[in-house]
């Protein structure tokens, strides 16, 4: 017996606009389990506010089916589902005082009164908000109101808490602040949490998983750590974080799950093959982020790995260092390989005899693992 | 020039100047005509006359009654038939999605606005007569076989004012029906408030300062109204603006003509009292 929360079946949704038809959800499936942190990343129009509404009743889906605890959720509205919204302008009643706007969905369940004052009350005191109840929304400021619009959800006590880029029109400090609070406070009250976000920073340090989306299509479902390492298709690499794409053909496969692909420059190297690439495909790219790129000097001979690696797992590349730039705790280096790639290395700011001793102009070697570099469908 | 006008940014008060010089020449100075007037006995030919007196208010109150409160009952009547009707209507024209459909229909409502009221009203004893459209579409489909009086009629006057005073009514609460964000009907939706719910506790309330202004833009000048109860009233629907009118026309009472003038305006400035003040505890200030 499986314990998911929200299980979406090929989900699609299609919005009429201006006489044409346009697909915001595209076959979207997805199981969330319960007490479960899982993230919709993707840049905006990618659907993913779409597909929290859809979750929330507030849009019926074209085909597919939503199902919540076990539960189909067709011909189910809004205000009979387990779920509650957090909205990304919290949409707290502006005519309500805060205590009324919490009560609201208590008294909708036919909560007594004294009751649901008691209930608001611990909700505020659960958002670290007390004493508050009694103004109004806009008395509050930007961070407050997120409290608010948060305790009055929680209140309600929903199997899943929805929330849409909940963060967004907080400045960047209060940003971080809530970000380890939310995550505090899931961890606290162990409901589910499927959080909206364009931000991949915020989705990778708070979220159990991460659904990365794009136009419609969810394109890859993992672990922060997952997503991050081995992304699985060009967009998600490109997506999350900085990545260095080098274009080449794919020459061999090998049963291990590694492949050989050589670079317009006539070079080969060994990389990581993706799961999704296609099996006919040739004309590939290997993606590799900038912190597994090495630079090795003959004052600087590659050691960065420590034991454990066999050299023979190690790519190595002659490299023209072409500029360098100091971005505080790291030093971001503009590599020249073969024939006009570029890429870039990120080195920290912790040796100073790697970092300082580089010129621009230098030739270098650069090297990584091979296991950190993945071949992609272009 | 800059300068000089930036140091007097606050005790601007000249540029009103003009403004207050017409309204005490055009605005209180009558108001205040009408208030000495109304205090005068009548003499001969219907004009004031010394002594001072009340009792053309005593008789405004008196046997006048009547229409007075036929006229607040009216007027009352329309708003509540305006709100009704006007209601839907706004939130039916700030919901088009398409922007073409909103500027039509809010047009629609605008409309008769290019004719004359008095023609317009006219229409409407074509519409109510004994042998007008009504009747007669009714009686031909065999509803009816002896006609319905439905002119000079309270029941006239309530249709006509409610035809003409309804844009009054749809306007301000189109106005704030397009300001509510509908954000909130999802966020009612989310905790649980069914539509009727979701309408009585987060929209009607959101978008009562247009239902209060739209009210008190109908109540007003339905309360004055004159032309329409002359035209569709007949006896039976006379009101206190009719009333008026005769004192300083045909039944020549100039000081009774001015102390029910000045009992009307108690009335509309009584209504704005509780217009302002149901707006205060609205808004929460």
């Amino acid at each position: 017996m499986t314990s998911y929360d929200v299980e979406l079946k090929d989900i699609v949704k299609d919005f009429e606009s201006g006489g044409g038809r346009v697909r915001a959800v595209d076959h979207v499936s997805v199981d969330i389990a319960d007490g479960e942190f899982f993230a919709l990343l993707g840049p905006s129009g990618c659907g993913k506010t779409t597909t929290l509404r859809l979750i929330a009743g507030f849009e019926q889906p074209t085909a597919g089916h939503i199902l919540i605890r076990g539960r189909a959720m067709e011909g189910i509205p809004a205000y009979h589902r387990p779920v509650n919204t957090v909205f990304q302008d919290y949409a707290l009643f502006p005519h309500l005082t805060v205590e009324q706007n919490i009560m609201f969905g208590l008294q909708m369940e036919g909560v007594h009164k004294r009751e649901a004052v008691k209930l608001a009350g611990e909700a505020l005191e659960m958002v670290r908000l007390p004493g508050v109840g009694e103004r109004k929304p806009h008395q509050l400021s930007g961070g407050q109101q997120q409290r608010v619009a948060l305790a009055r959800s929680l209140v309600k006590q929903p199997a899943v808490l929805l929330l849409d880029e909940p963060l967004g029109a907080l400045d960047l400090k209060l940003r971080k602040n809530m970000q380890y609070e939310l995550k505090a406070l899931q961890r606290d009250v162990g409901i589910t949490f499927i959080y909206v976000t364009h931000d991949q920073e915020e989705a990778i340090t708070m979220a159990d998983r991460i659904a990365v989306m794009n136009e419609g299509k969810m394109l890859q479902v993992g672990t922060p750590k997952q997503i991050y390492e081995h992304p699985e298709t060009h967009f998600v690499a490109d997506f999350i974080g900085e990545t260095n794409f080098i274009a080449g053909a794919l020459t061999e496969r090998g049963g291990d799950g590694y492949g050989s692909v050589r670079l317009q420059d006539g070079s080969v190297i060994r990389a990581q093959l993706a799961d999704t690439l296609g099996s006919a495909a040739s004309a590939v790219t290997v993606a590799i982020r900038p912190e597994r790129i090495g630079i090795s000097t003959p004052l600087n001979p590659p050691t960065a790995f420590g034991g454990g690696v066999d050299s023979s797992e190690i790519a190595m590349l002659d490299a023209l260092l072409v500029d360098s730039q100091y971005i505080g705790t790291d030093t971001r280096f503009t590599l020249r390989i073969g024939d006009g790639i570029e890429l870039v290395a990120r080195l920290q700011n912790i040796d100073d005899l790697a970092v300082n001793t580089l010129r621009i102009g230098q030739k270098v070697k650069v090297f990584w693992q091979e296991s950190s570099a993945t071949v992609l469908d272009r | 020039m800059t300068n000089w006008l930036k140091r007097n940014q606050k005790n601007g008060s000249f540029l009103a100047a003009p403004t207050v010089v017409w309204l005490l020449i055009f605005f209180v100075l009558p108001l205040v005509i009408v208030l000495v007037v109304s205090l005068m006995s009548r003499g001969r030919g219907g004009v004031a006359e010394l002594p001072f007196t009340l009792a053309h208010y005593a008789r405004s109150f008196d046997v006048f009654s009547i229409i007075l409160w036929r006229s607040i009952g009216l007027a009352a009547l329309t708003t509540v038939v305006c709100l009704i009707v006007g209601y839907p209507l706004a939130f039916f024209i700030s919901t088009r999605r398409r922007r073409r459909a909103q500027q039509i229909t809010l047009f629609l409502v605008i409309l008769p606005f290019w004719t004359n009221f008095l023609i317009r009203t006219y229409a409407w004893r074509i519409l109510l007569g004994d042998e007008g459209t009504i009747n007669g579409f009714l009686m031909s489909l065999g509803v009816i076989s002896e006609p319905l009086s439905l002119l000079n009629t309270q029941f006239a006057v309530l249709v006509g004012l409610v035809y003409g005073f309804l844009p009054f009514m749809v306007l301000p609460i189109f106005a704030s029906v397009e300001r509510f964000n509908f954000r909130y009907v999802d966020a009612a939706h989310d905790l649980g408030a069914n539509d009727v719910r979701t309408f009585l506790r987060v929209v009607l309330p959101l978008t009562m300062p247009g239902v209060l202004a739209g009210c008190a833009l109908v109540f007003i000048p339905s309360v004055g109204a004159f032309v329409t109860p002359d035209l569709l009233g007949g006896a039976k629907g006379l009101m206190i603006g009719n009333l008026i009118n005769n004192q300083f026309g045909g039944s020549g009472n100039m000081p009774l003509g001015s102390a029910l003038s000045i009992v009307m305006m108690a009335v509309v400035m009584l209504s704005l009292l509780v217009y302002v003040f149901a707006n205060r505890r609205d808004t929460g200030a």
